[in-house]
């Protein structure tokens, strides 16, 4: 029996231009998206992911069927959100005696959050030294939450991206596992202000601009929970 | 009709995760306010 590749000749044209556009836009949001997740090179990487964006966006405008923009934005915030969680607290695990990590780390604590500056790299269990942050519960919450959240997250982001039926999914399981993260950890850090507010450049103020950004992919649910299921494959 | 029963549901799941994220936030909020307490009657 002999196959036959059959050709639709208009609609696998359109199919062809619709992926190619696709593409060459993503390529441009992947390498931003990228240096916008190492945290140092974000400043780089957002005039990239915009011309990426412009280019899908001007694909959807030419007519051509590309991924809907509200998914393409949700994908990419999260890709950032989790790089961002998963790369700076692993250094702050693995890599705490390493330059970068001391400068930008703990001047970043100096500024927003003592938990990262005051008595930095001294935390010990026992005998042995951990190092990084020393406030309370702080490593506790860096293990559990790139393991558990931050990592399948990225992984989640990657699968919606490519309208993938278990990135939506995913997506939603660790948008709820936010839930716990952020009812959990901003107490933890209430509890012990003493520590992480005393004698920084902007105490509370500081820590919640900069990080209401993470708190956002919540805004996600409704979308995720109420778009048409069919849009992604299995 | 069943279209019709569908987007009921989902208008319906939609308020629910919009009053969800109204608790959510304002008990981030609470969060925020007492933080902001604490700092006004601490030395930091």
């Amino acid at each position: 029996m002999t196959t036959t590749t059959r050709s639709f000749g208009a609609y696998d044209a359109h199919q062809d231009a619709s992926k190619q556009a696709q593409w060459r836009a993503d390529k441009w949001m992947i390498v931003g998206t990228l240096l916008m997740g190492t945290g140092v090179l974000g400043i780089f990487g957002l005039p990239l992911f915009f011309y990426g964006l412009h280019l899908q966006m001007q694909a959807a405008k030419a007519g051509l069927s590309v991924r809907p923009l509200i998914v393409t934005l949700i994908g990419y915030l999260v890709i950032i959100d989790s790089s961002l969680n998963s790369l700076g607290w692993a250094m702050d695990l693995f890599a705490n005696h390493s330059l970068i990590n001391r400068v930008l780390t703990a001047g970043w604590g100096a500024v927003f959050d003592g938990g990262y500056f005051w008595h930095y790299n001294e935390l010990k269990m026992g005998p042995y030294t951990i190092g990084g942050a020393g406030a309370p519960g702080e490593k506790a919450w860096e293990i559990s939450l790139i393991l558990a959240c931050f990592c399948p997250r990225l992984a989640a982001a990657i699968g919606l991206l490519q309208m993938k039926r278990w990135g939506q999914q995913w997506l939603i399981v660790t948008c709820w596992m936010g839930l716990i993260v952020w009812i959990g950890y901003n107490p933890n850090m209430t509890f012990y202000a003493d520590v992480r507010y005393a004698n920084i450049t902007f105490p509370v103020l500081g820590w919640w601009i900069y990080d209401i950004f993470y708190i956002t992919p919540f805004l996600a649910l409704p979308y995720l929970h109420t778009v048409n299921r069919e849009i992604f494959t299995d | 009709m069943s279209k019709k029963v569908v987007s009921e549901q989902d208008r319906r799941r939609k308020k629910a995760m919009i009053v969800f994220q109204i608790l959510l936030y304002s008990y981030l909020i609470g969060l925020f306010l007492f933080q902001l307490h604490l700092y006004s009657i601490s030395d930091w």
